[in-house]
């Protein structure tokens, strides 16, 4: 297959996700939040997820941008305009998955124009919005014939305070709830931004390997070499602060507190945090850290889906957590919201959940909508790499150099 | 002369409880509750079941918790709202303002008390039975105990204080100590749920005298 008809299968098929997504939306508005798993004790779910998910992602490319221009390491310039749009779909992927949430999406504007100051969702609302901005204006900078390195410099002092509070006030959105314990930590918003720096770089290495592999841009070795051992310092402290919460949580024994994490490490969610912390974590470190691995570029690709997928499964245990154990659990409970077939019972001390084919098919169509932007971005703002001065002869293998 | 400013609070003598859940059957009729939701509901402290006590025959232990909003002085709920469609009136009444409330349920992940419901498809009532005074709300918005506003601003109190079968609610105003709910929680030493939380309920807690054993 030549590269313009996979190309086109690629677009073919986002699209499909995303008329797909739409749909399922449409259905969703019609039907009400009842088309969902959720219910009045589990009252988020995979949206609320996806979004903490996603603005974690956006972490990466302001971080390089940002970070290398501070720091004066104009190496990692060649990968500067893809972290930027990485950065600028995921956070627009983020707030995508805020609407499907909403029970009444048309009034959202709401937020906007009579935003209650106290609440953490305007102030997100705020930030996310401003990041965005900043983003776009990164990558109009980056994408001008000269690049001005006041202007960039100037960017990068913006941008990464509200890179820092764009992962905080995340967090926050959870963090300050005084009925979730699991939540309400002062370590939470430390949490986020490791998890945000690990997931967001995780995917940067991800995509810059496969578009290098399919020769869409030029990324030298060491870019990613360095990139992954930034990871590697990030995923440890990561770990580390996961380690110093649930140390505290399972040592103080507050009640509360303690059940909620006790589900992560021996109940009901321990099939999702064991995962989280070794294959997610542990095993991306050491292959991250070891120079050996390192300098394996498939090892590291694989290390950094692995991170992907960890970081994915922390947000979950995150929101399950202290979602499914709410603070009064005596019988009967609190009632799930819908009908019911004869014979269940609609009552639930504690919460349990699983997303239905409605919000799988609109999250899909989300993600579909952020790899379309990227499609796009690579397209139409990333420099095409110069062939290669001779083309290799056919039957020669490509990993020869 | 301005009258002074009223502040509901509501006491529960779980002495005198049953365990019937009238005060929740009536609520739900007072207020147009749909099929599903319930506002107000009577829990049991003890076993793992309603109506089950704890422990071994003979020594068993079991008592209710009538559990509904608790209008918080400090309410979660409203300082996390963010179009403040949840609000606490001047007299200290939580109430929702349904047309401006965009279903993000971040209210129901902030109430420590678990008493906010959703209307998670088009609220379903008993087929032709015209019941409740309160206006019914759409879907996908969330609701939840008003102190039942419509009768307060009539100069009546909430639909389940009048209906307990044991009168074991008493509703008034807190910021006048010689009124009844005043008095209640000042001699039998009203205690308020998750006080640590710091949330400052306007629901109050009478706790039984004696022990009961059954």
């Amino acid at each position: 297959m030549t590269g313009k008809v996979v190309y086109r299968l690629w677009l073919g098929l986002l699209i499909a996700l995303m008329a797909l997504g739409f749909s399922a939306w449409i259905y969703q508005l019609v039907h009400g939040l009842t088309v969902t798993g959720l219910n009045n004790v589990v009252s988020w779910g995979l949206y609320i997820t996806a979004f903490m998910y996603f603005v974690g992602l956006s972490a990466g490319g302001l971080i390089v941008v940002a970070g290398a221009q501070l720091a004066g390491l104009h190496q990692f310039r060649q990968l500067s305009r893809l972290a930027v749009i990485l950065s600028a779909a995921s956070i627009t992927v983020a707030a995508s998955f805020v609407l499907p949430d909403l029970g009444h999406p048309e009034r959202a504007y709401r937020i906007l124009i009579s935003g209650q100051l106290y609440s953490p969702l305007v102030w997100d609302v705020v930030v996310i919005t401003t990041y965005l901005t900043i983003a776009c204006i990164d990558l109009w900078l980056l994408s001008r014939p000269h690049e001005s390195d006041r202007a960039l410099t100037v960017m990068a002092l913006v941008s990464l305070p509200v890179a820092v509070l764009v992962h905080s006030i995340t967090a926050w959105v959870f963090g300050l709830l005084v009925s979730r314990p699991f939540w309400n930590t002062p370590l939470l918003a430390p949490l986020f931004i490791s998890s945000a720096l690990v997931s967001g770089l995780a995917l940067l290495i991800v995509v810059a390997t496969v578009l290098n592999r399919l020769r869409l841009i030029r990324v030298d070795g060491e870019i990613l070499r360095s990139l992954a051992k930034l990871a590697a310092v990030f995923i440890s402290i990561d770990l580390f602060f996961l380690f110093a919460e649930v140390l505290t949580a399972v040592a103080s024994n507050v009640p509360d507190h303690k059940d909620q994490t006790m589900l992560l490490l021996n109940g009901k969610f321990a099939k999702y945090f064991w995962p989280e912390v070794i294959l997610g974590g542990v095993v991306p470190f050491f292959v991250m850290a070891i120079p050996r691995t390192r300098n394996n570029g498939t090892l590291v690709s694989i290390a950094a889906v692995l991170a992907l997928g960890g970081i994915a499964l922390k947000r979950l245990n995150i929101l399950a957590a202290s979602i499914t154990l709410p603070l009064i659990q005596f019988p009967p409970g609190q009632t799930g919201g819908r009908e019911v077939a004869p014979g269940a019972t609609f009552w639930f001390r504690t919460g349990d959940y699983f997303p239905t084919w409605v919000e799988w098919s609109i999250a899909a169509g989300i993600v579909a909508l952020g790899a379309f932007l990227v499609t796009m971005g690579v397209r139409y703002l990333v420099e095409r790499p110069a062939p290669e001065v001779s083309t290799l002869p056919a039957g020669q293998p490509a990993g020869g150099r | 002369m301005a009258e002074p400013k009223k502040r509901y609070g509501m006491a529960i003598d779980l002495e005198r409880c049953l365990g019937c859940w009238t005060c929740a059957v009536v609520c739900k009729a007072e207020n147009n509750v749909p099929m599903g939701l319930w506002w107000n509901r009577v829990l049991t402290r003890g076993g793992d079941g309603m109506d089950m006590p704890s422990g071994t025959y003979p020594d068993l232990e079991m008592s209710y918790l009538p559990l509904s909003c608790q209008h918080c002085e400090d309410a979660p709920c409203a300082k996390v709202c963010p179009t403040g469609a949840t609000h606490i009136r001047n007299d200290g009444v939580v109430l929702i303002d349904y047309d401006k409330c965009i279903g993000c349920r971040y209210c129901m992940a902030a109430c420590p008390y678990g008493v906010r419901v959703f209307n998670w498809a088009q609220p379903q009532r008993i087929p032709d039975f015209d019941y409740g005074y309160a206006a019914a709300r759409p879907k996908g918005v969330v609701e939840k105990c008003t102190f039942c506003v419509q009768r307060l601003d009539q100069g009546l109190d909430p639909a389940c204080v009048v209906s307990c079968p044991a009168q074991a609610r008493i509703f008034g105003d807190l910021n006048d100590p010689e009124s009844t709910v005043s008095k209640a929680i000042r001699e039998r030493g009203g205690q308020r749920l998750k006080e640590e939380k710091g949330t400052k309920p306007k629901v109050f807690y009478l706790s039984q005298r004696r022990r009961q054993s059954l």
